[in-house]
C-alpha cells in the first residue's frame, strides 16, 4: 500500500522546514534505511531515512521549499497505485482547517483566512514558495497587483505574517517596481534608486546597476590614468544566498547590537590551578572517563557554580521585568559548518564536573553534525563563548537576548608579576564578560568575574564546596 | 525686487515653469521678450494646427465623394484662416497670463539678462529693472536655423525667405511654395499649403522624409503626400537661394525651381547667447545649456528647461523638463527620462509614435521584437478611413517582454500614442497589457490587436 513520507517534526517549537535536498529521485526504488531527503529547520539540519521499502512514486516539495511539519512531502509505495489520497491539496485543506481551529494565525485577520482555505486547494505551493515570508493570500495578491517588493513589507499580522494592510501601506510609501524589472529586481541583493515614475525602479536601473561601480569609470574626467583612480573594469564577485541559519543569526545579532545596552568588561586570572587540575585529571586512572575533561569544562563548571550568587546575570530581560532563573541553562557557543549554534547545557549549576563534561561534549559534537533537537537549542540563561583555541586575547562577545551576561573565554597568555625575588611569569587567562546594562550595573558585573576569577584560581576549593 | 526663482523665457518650459513654482509657494518672476506661450504658442504648435484643422475641414468637404457627400462651391479663405488662428492664440495666451496671476507670479515683459552673482542670489535685468533671484531657471528656447546657404539671408531680409514664425502670418496661400527641410515642422506646413492651393516642393539633404520617424512609416507618408500632389526631392541639397527660386544638387545634377516664397525648415539652435550665461559659468555643450537628469546646469542653484538643453526640441518635454526642475528645486528628487516621450506630425494622415523603432534598437543593442499591423485590423478605422493604407508597429524587449516602442501611421495616431507612452513609461508587459480595456470600437485598438500578434 502507498505510503506517505511525512515532514517529520523536530522539536515542539518548529512549524516548517526547508527541505534542503533530495537524495532520490521521482521513480527511485527505496530500502528502508535509505536517506530519502535532508532538512533543516532554523536552527539545525536533518536527514530522513525511508520508513517503507518501494517506488518513490510521487515527490510535492522540491528542494529549497519551506514545508509545513507533518503534512506529506511524497509517496513511497509500488508503481500504479493511488497517491491522490496524500496529494498536497487534499491534506491541505485539513490542515488550514486544523490551523484555523485554535485561533493563534486566524483569529485577528479572519478574511485573509478564509482566503487561505480557500486558496490551499488551488495552488499550495504558492502559499509556501514565499521562503520565510509569512503572508496571507489576499495579501499576495494585492502585492502582485501592485508590484511591490515584499521585503520591505512590515508584517502587523498574527504571528508576524503579513496581512492585507501591511501591503496597503507598502504600496503608499515602499519602493515600488515596474513589471518589467520585478522579477530581476526581487532577487538583487541591493536597494536601487528608481527613476521611473513615482520613483519606481526601471529595467533601465537595473542595468545600470548591474553594471556597478565600472560604469562610473565613463564620467571620471579624463579616465583612469596612472595617478587617478584605478577602477578594474570588471569586479568579480559572487553572490551566495545566505542559509536559513545565516539569516537567523544576522537577526539575532543586530537585534541584540540595536535593543540592548551592552558593556563589556575584561579581567585575566592566574591559570595555574586548573592548568594543574587538568593535568591531574589527564594523568588520572583510566575508566573512570575524566581524562577527557577539557578547560572550557572547568571554565564552564566554576561559571555555573559562580552564577547562582549573582541572579541578575542569569536571568532574561523582558523590558518591564527581569525573570530571575532558580537554576543555570548554560549556553555554549559552538563553531558550526552552518554558523554558529548555541545549545543549553539546563541546569549545569547541579551537575558534578564529570556529569557537566559529557553532556556539553554531547551538545557541541550534536550540534557540529546539525543532528541536535530544536529544543536544546533554546532556553538558556547565560552564554558561554571560547575563543581562546583561537589565539584571542581579548573580545566583546555579543549577548543573547534576552539574557543578561554572555562570557567571552580567550586564550592563555603569559604575565609577570613581582616575586620575592625579580619577577615571576604565569599563565594569564582573560574573561570577557558583556552585560545588558539596563539588567545589570557595572560594579555588580565586575564582583561576580571578581569572584569567578577566584574559584577558577582556587578550582580544588570551588569542587570541594 | 527678490525672488525665490527667476525664469527666464515664458515658452511652455518657463511658463509652465512659472505655474507649477508659484502653486508650491515659490515669489516666482518670468522675463518673457515676446509673448507668453512661447513659439509653441504663437508661431508653432497651436497655430499650425489651427491652420491644419481648417486644410482638413477644405479636403474632407472637397474630397468626400467616397463617403457618400458631395459639396459644390467649397472655396477657401486662407485670409480668414490665419485670422481665426490669431484668436486661438490671443485666447490661449490671455489663458497663461490669468493662472499666472492667479498663482501670484510675476511676469516681465522684457528681454533677460544675467548680470552676476551676489550672496543674496543671481542678479537679472529685465527692462529698466534689476532683479534677484535665489534660483535661476534658464528657458530660453530655440530659434530656427537659417543655414549658410547662398542668398538665404538676403531672401529672409527681403521677405521672401521664411522660417516657421513668418509662413504663419502670410496674407496670402503662395502659388508656389518651396521647402528646404523634411521634418515636422517643414511636412506640416507642406501638407497645409498643399491643401490651401500651393505647389509645393520639398527638398531634403536625407533619403528619407520626417526625420527619426520610423522608416516604414516615413515610406506612408511620402506616398501620401505625392498622392496628393507634393514633389518631394530627396538626397538633394539646396545650393542658392535666388530672387524668385531655390538652386538644388541632386545625383550629381544642379536644377532650379522657381517659388512665390521659400520656407526654411532645416532645424533649430539653442538661445543661449546675450543672456549672460557667461557671467556666471554656465557651461554649454555646443549651443546647448548642458544640464544632468535632474534639470541642474553645473552652476549652483541654476536649472535649464526645454529646447534650450538641445536634447528633444518638443513643448510637452519642455513641461515635464520644467516640472523635473521644480520639483528638484523643492527638494523633491525627480528624474527627467527621455525614453517615452511621444512625437507626432499633425499631417492628414497623422503621424505618432513613441519609444524606440527598430533603428534606435540597433543603435543601442537593444534585443526586440516588433510587430507590424495593418490599421485596417481595427474597425473604427475602416470606417472612417476610405482607403487608407495606416500601420501601427509595436516593440517590445525580448529580454523584459516590455513594450518599448509603439509608432503609427493614421488618423487619430495623435491622440492615441499618449497611451502607448504610458504602456512604456511604466514598462508593462506583454501579459500587462493583454488584461487592459480599450474602448471597442476606437482606433486605439490596434495596439491590442499589436499586442495579442506577439
Amino acid at each position: 500500500m502507498a505510503t506517505p513520507i511525512i515532514m517529520p517534526r523536530q522539536g515542539i517549537s518548529v512549524e516548517t522546514c526547508i527541505i534542503t535536498e533530495w537524495h532520490k529521485k521521482k521513480g527511485d526504488r527505496v530500502e528502508v534505511g535509505d536517506v530519502l531527503f535532508s532538512y533543516e529547520t532554523d536552527k539545525a539540519s536533518f536527514e530522513e531515512e525511508a520508513k517503507e521499502a518501494g517506488v518513490l512514486l510521487e515527490i510535492f516539495f522540491e528542494a529549497d521549499q519551506e514545508v509545513p511539519v507533518l503534512i506529506p512531502i511524497g509517496v513511497i509505495g509500488e508503481p500504479g497505485e493511488d497517491i491522490t489520497p496524500f496529494l498536497p491539496e487534499n491534506m491541505a485543506q485539513g490542515q488550514a482547517a486544523d490551523a484555523a481551529a485554535p485561533g493563534g494565525a486566524g483569529g485577528a485577520d479572519p478574511a485573509a483566512d478564509a482566503g487561505a482555505a480557500a486558496g490551499a486547494g488551488a495552488s499550495p505551493a504558492q502559499v509556501l514558495s514565499a521562503g520565510e515570508i509569512k503572508i496571507s493570500p489576499r495579501a499576495r495578491n494585492l502585492a502582485k497587483k501592485h508590484h511591490v517588493d515584499l521585503r520591505s513589507a512590515v508584517p502587523t499580522g498574527p504571528e508576524g505574517r503579513i496581512i492585507e494592510r501591511d501591503v496597503h501601506k507598502l504600496v503608499e510609501t515602499g519602493p515600488k517596481v515596474t513589471a518589467a524589472a520585478e522579477a530581476e529586481y526581487a532577487v538583487l541583493d541591493r536597494p536601487v534608486a528608481g527613476t521611473g515614475i513615482g520613483g519606481r525602479v526601471t529595467t533601465e536601473d537595473l542595468q545600470k546597476a548591474a553594471a556597478g561601480p565600472g560604469a562610473a569609470v565613463d564620467f571620471a574626467p579624463g579616465g583612469a590614468t596612472a595617478e587617478g583612480p584605478q577602477i578594474p573594469a570588471v569586479i568579480e564577485y559572487q553572490d551566495q544566498p545566505l542559509s536559513n541559519i545565516r539569516k537567523l543569526i544576522a537577526k539575532a545579532m543586530h537585534q541584540s547590537l540595536v535593543n540592548s545596552a551592552q558593556l563589556t568588561l575584561n579581567a585575566s586570572f592566574d591559570a595555574t590551578a586548573i592548568l594543574e587540575y587538568r593535568k591531574q585529571l589527564k594523568a588520572g586512572q583510566e575508566g573512570l572517563g575524566l581524562e577527557n575533561i577539557t578547560i572550557n569544562d572547568l571554565i564552564l563548571f566554576a561559571v555555573a557554580r559562580t552564577l547562582v550568587s549573582y541572579p541578575a546575570l542569569n536571568a532574561h530581560f523582558l523590558d518591564d521585568t527581569l525573570r530571575v532563573f532558580k537554576n543555570v541553562h548554560l549556553g555554549i557557543a559552538v563553531d558550526t559548518d552552518r554558523g554558529l549554534m548555541v545549545p543549553t547545557l539546563f541546569d549545569a549549576n547541579l551537575k558534578s564536573l564529570n556529569q557537566l563534561a559529557k553532556q556539553a561534549k554531547r551538545l557541541i559534537s550534536q550540534a557540529k553534525a546539525g543532528s541536535i533537537s530544536p529544543d536544546e537549542l533554546q532556553g538558556g540563561t547565560f552564554t558561554v563563548t571560547n575563543l581562546g583555541t583561537l589565539g584571542i586575547e581579548s573580545f566583546t562577545p555579543i549577548l543573547n537576548p534576552p539574557q543578561t551576561g554572555i562570557l567571552g573565554v580567550c586564550a592563555i597568555e603569559y604575565k609577570v608579576r613581582p616575586a620575592e625575588s625579580g619577577y615571576a611569569h604565569y599563565p594569564a587567562m582573560t574573561l570577557s564578560l558583556t552585560i545588558d546594562h539596563r539588567a545589570v550595573d557595572g560594579a555588580p558585573a565586575a564582583q561576580f568575574l571578581q569572584e569567578l576569577k577566584q574559584n577558577l584560581e582556587n578550582f580544588p576549593l570551588l569542587l570541594a564546596k | 525686487m527678490s525672488y525665490d526663482l527667476i525664469v527666464i523665457g515664458g515658452g511652455p518650459a518657463g511658463y509652465l515653469a512659472g505655474e507649477r513654482a508659484g502653486a508650491a509657494g515659490l515669489k516666482t518672476l518670468v522675463v518673457e521678450e515676446r509673448f507668453l506661450g512661447g513659439v509653441c504658442l504663437n508661431e508653432g504648435c497651436i497655430p499650425s494646427k489651427t491652420l491644419l484643422h481648417s486644410a482638413k475641414i477644405y479636403d474632407y468637404a472637397r474630397f468626400s465623394e467616397k463617403y457618400g457627400v458631395t459639396a459644390e462651391n467649397v472655396a477657401y479663405d486662407h485670409a480668414k484662416v490665419i485670422k481665426r488662428k490669431n484668436k486661438v492664440v490671443k485666447t490661449l495666451v490671455g489663458g497663461i497670463n490669468a493662472k499666472l496671476k492667479a498663482y501670484k507670479v510675476d511676469v516681465v515683459k522684457a528681454t533677460g539678462q544675467i548680470l552676476g552673482r551676489s550672496s543674496e542670489g543671481y542678479q537679472v535685468a529685465a527692462g529698466d529693472q534689476i532683479y534677484t533671484g535665489k534660483r535661476l531657471l534658464i528657458a530660453t528656447g530655440s530659434s530656427a536655423i537659417i543655414p549658410p546657404i547662398p542668398g538665404a539671408k538676403e531672401g529672409f531680409e527681403a521677405g521672401f525667405v521664411v522660417t516657421n514664425r513668418e509662413i504663419l502670418d502670410l496674407e496670402e496661400v503662395p502659388k508656389s511654395l518651396v521647402v528646404i527641410g523634411g521634418g515636422v515642422v517643414g511636412l506640416e506646413m507642406a501638407s497645409y499649403f498643399n491643401s490651401a492651393g500651393s505647389k509645393v516642393t520639398v527638398i531634403e539633404m536625407l533619403d528619407h522624409i520626417a526625420g527619426q520617424t520610423d522608416g516604414d512609416i516615413a515610406g506612408i507618408l511620402l506616398k501620401n503626400y505625392q498622392k496628393k500632389g507634393i514633389t518631394f526631392h530627396l538626397s538633394a541639397k539646396c545650393t542658392e537661394v535666388k530672387s524668385d527660386g531655390v538652386v538644388f544638387e541632386a545625383g550629381g545634377r544642379q536644377e532650379f525651381i522657381a517659388a512665390d516664397k521659400v520656407l526654411i525648415s532645416v532645424g533649430r539652435r539653442p538661445n543661449t547667447s546675450g543672456i549672460g550665461l557667461e557671467t556666471i559659468g554656465v557651461e554649454l555643450e555646443g549651443n546647448a545649456v548642458k544640464v544632468d537628469e535632474y534639470g541642474k546646469t553645473n552652476v549652483p542653484e541654476v536649472y535649464a528647461a526645454g529646447d534650450v538643453n538641445g536634447y528633444s526640441m518638443l513643448a510637452h518635454t519642455a513641461y515635464r523638463e520644467a516640472e523635473v526642475c521644480i520639483n528638484n528645486m523643492l527638494g523633491r528628487r525627480d528624474t527627467m527620462r527621455y525614453n517615452a516621450i511621444p512625437a507626432v506630425i499633425y499631417t492628414n494622415p497623422e503621424v505618432a509614435g513613441v519609444g524606440e523603432t527598430e533603428a534606435t534598437c540597433r543603435a543601442k543593442g537593444i534585443d526586440c521584437e516588433v510587430v507590424n499591423l495593418s490599421m485596417r485590423y481595427s474597425g473604427r478605422y475602416v470606417a472612417e478611413n476610405e482607403g487608407g493604407d495606416g500601420i501601427c508597429k509595436v516593440l517590445i524587449n525580448k529580454k523584459y517582454r516590455s513594450v518599448i516602442g509603439v509608432h503609427m501611421i493614421g488618423n487619430p495616431a495623435s491622440e492615441i500614442i499618449y497611451g502607448a507612452a504610458m504602456l512604456i513609461e511604466s514598462e508593462m508587459r506583454l501579459e500587462d497589457v493583454k488584461e487592459l480595456v480599450f474602448p471597442h470600437p476606437t482606433v486605439a485598438e490596434i495596439i491590442r490587436e499589436a499586442i495579442f500578434e506577439f
